[in-house]
């Protein structure tokens, strides 16, 4: 077998994803479990109308965490998969050689469910480390009598079993899928380059830099995914943070909230702009030894990806204000709870585009430095 | 004039250690065509790259009429490489989502060369203009690789085995191109070749074995790519 358990390891941006995702889950599934332990002490209508609204607000953030990092997870594990056997196609080119038929390799590939299991068994751990502070939040108004604390088996079930089962299962699928083509194309490495061609099949007349960068851009969509993904989550949860400090929610939800997505944009980003890199190394070297200076190739390479970079970060402002809306309408217009009117944080969006401005540039400032680290050698090495 | 003095370079370290390069002198007129002939492992292309600037030796110096390209900083390496140089490769290095007018205009805008649709033409491409590198066959391929170096108008043009991953007509073809387009444009040529009747088509002959220069000859006149062996 040549899949190592070491390899699932290396995928940190689905180990992060699945993390943050159980993590949310988990502290809301597990409340929501313990607060049906209590439901029949409630007596009073509004206080039981109050429970419904936070079950239901509970669920609902469970149902939209789990579902939005749940598919970019399915995303991002399907780019890990395609990107191991592109980057191994004479290994495993040779292990077809020897006899070996696809759905023996495939079942090797079983172990990038590692990384789910290992994601989710983190996110699950830190939800119990976060649990106590989480129910002392939730009792802050008095309104619902005390819950205590319980360990409920069936969310290990639910939420690292199931998954861990299901991206095996996905992983070893999709791999099959992939690992249907000649042998001796998967040996010598090569394989059918797609090529999705310009509107106009090329033929504009623009600067090669300009083309360059279009090419690069149209070559890989998933990484403009990743990209706008990114900033997506950045915007989304920095700036509901800070509505739901203002509506007088937790300061550690608040903080929970802008930690989580940080940490996705981070990784994603790092997801991206990594593969970007070592995707275009080739043509990168070339690129220089041709005499493009390393800022010319950075320009070329990395800076098609910048408006699409806002354009997500606006989106996932967007985003954030209409869920905010929706949400108030939803579980609170007629609520009992006596909370400050929702209006857009236009100081939040601020801070957290300068943030985020500081955080992209400061990403793409490394990387075009990491550029100039591409030995020009490796070109002339290769075969 | 390329004057090359006394060029050494080892990989590795310790036990590990290869001298690639052991004190090597040579030197290039202008417009020469130079073919350093070799085993694998002679040090041609070591050499090759070293007096490129692709690669630092461990000491010697590379003077292009009187500079010394070994001591200048990468950033000015890579001016020195955009206004002196071309490659072409065996495995050409065609940027795969690009068309092969996009490929030339690759070495054509550095040059500020508008007319490189002419050097399309003349290696015989012209109708696969708006074709992706894939689309093409290992000839044409390195036909385009020829016209991207020859757009950026080089000085001096470095070839390492151009015709190792070729047949042998089409062998013979793009030799006659390079040839060609040499005589017209009348850059240096440095090519790296184990091909021993290629270096008939030399001005020079450098022969290489074990990082050192074993033999040095000059022609008394130059075969075509189709009078030669194969």
């Amino acid at each position: 077998m040549i899949i190592r358990p070491k390899d699932a390891v290396k995928m940190l941006g689905v180990l992060i994803m699945c993390a943050c995702a159980v993590l949310v889950c988990t502290l809301f599934l597990n409340s929501n479990i313990d607060l049906q332990r209590i439901k029949d002490q409630i007596t009073d209508p509004e206080t039981l109308i109050i429970f419904d609204l936070v079950v239901s607000s509970g669920n609902m953030t469970s149902a939209v965490t789990g579902l939005a990092l749940g598919l970019t997870t399915v995303v991002m594990l399907l780019f890990y998969v395609k990107h191991y056997i592109d980057t191994h196609k004479p290994e495993l080119g040779i292990l077809k050689a020897l006899g070996y038929s696809n759905w023996k390799i495939a079942k090797g590939f079983w172990v990038f469910g590692l990384s789910i299991f290992v994601g989710t068994a983190v996110g699950f751990c830190l939800a119990f480390a976060f649990m106590p502070a989480f129910y002392k939040s939730q009792r802050d108004d008095g309104i619902l009598p005390d819950i205590s604390m319980h360990f409920n088996p069936e969310l290990v079930v639910y939420l690292i079993i199931f998954p861990t089962i299901a991206f095996a299962l996905l992983s070893v699928l999709y791999s099959y899928r992939k690992l249907k083509r000649p042998t001796l194309e998967l040996i010598r490495g090569k394989g059918k380059v797609k090529i999705r061609k310009a509107k106009n099949g090329g033929k504009e007349d623009l600067p090669f830099l300009r083309d360059l960068k279009q090419s690069t851009l149209r070559s890989r969509f998933s990484l403009i995914f990743f990209v706008w993904l990114s900033a997506f989550c950045f915007s989304a949860t920095v700036v509901m943070s800070f509505s739901i400090g203002e509506l007088g929610g937790s300061d550690m939800m608040a903080v929970m909230m802008a930690a989580i997505g940080v940490v996705l944009a981070v990784t994603t980003l790092f997801l991206a702009v990594t593969t970007v890199i070592k995707g275009n190394g080739k043509t990168i070297a070339m690129l220089r030894v041709f005499g493009y200076s390393d800022h010319e190739c950075g320009r070329a390479i990395l800076n098609g990806y910048r408006p699409i970079t806002y354009i997500g970060f606006a989106i996932g402002t967007l985003y954030q204000h209409g869920l905010m809306i929706m949400m108030m309408t939803l579980f609170f217009d007629d609520s009992v709870m006596d909370l400050p009117e929702y209006t857009f944080n236009v100081q939040a969006a601020v801070i957290a585009l300068a943030s985020f401005v500081v955080l992209y540039e400061l990403f793409m400032l490394v990387y075009s430095k990491r550029i100039r680290r591409i030995p020009l050698k490796d070109v002339m090495a290769e075969e | 004039m390329i004057e090359i003095t006394n060029l050494a370079k080892t990989y590795g370290t310790g036990d590990n250690a290869t001298a690639a390069l052991k004190g090597v002198s040579l030197t290039i007129n202008d417009g020469d065509f130079v073919v350093l002939l070799g085993a694998s492992g002679s040090g041609k292309s070591t050499l090759l790259h070293t007096v490129s600037g692709l690669e630092r030796p461990d000491s010697g110096s590379v003077k292009y009429s009187g500079t010394d390209i070994t001591a200048l900083s990468d950033d000015k390496l890579t001016a020195f490489r955009k206004e002196k140089v071309g490659f072409i490769f065996q495995q050409y290095y065609l940027l795969p989502n690009l068309n092969v007018d996009k490929n030339v205009k690759m070495g054509a805008d550095l040059a500020g060369n508008r007319d490189y649709r002419k050097i399309i033409e003349a290696v015989g491409l012209s109708e696969k203009l708006y074709k992706f590198p894939s689309e093409l066959s290992g000839g044409e391929q390195q036909r385009v690789s020829i016209a991207r170096a020859l757009a950026k108008k080089p000085k001096v043009m470095f070839l390492d085995e151009p015709t190792g991953a070729l047949d042998e007509d089409t062998g013979r073809q793009v030799l006659d191109y390079i040839c060609k387009m040499q005589k017209e444009s009348g850059f240096a040529m440095v090519m790296v070749t184990h091909n021993g009747n290629i270096a008939d088509m030399a001005d020079t002959v450098v022969k290489m074995n074990s990082g050192k220069i074993v033999d040095t000859y000059s022609n008394q006149s130059r075969k075509t790519a189709y009078e030669i062996g194969w």
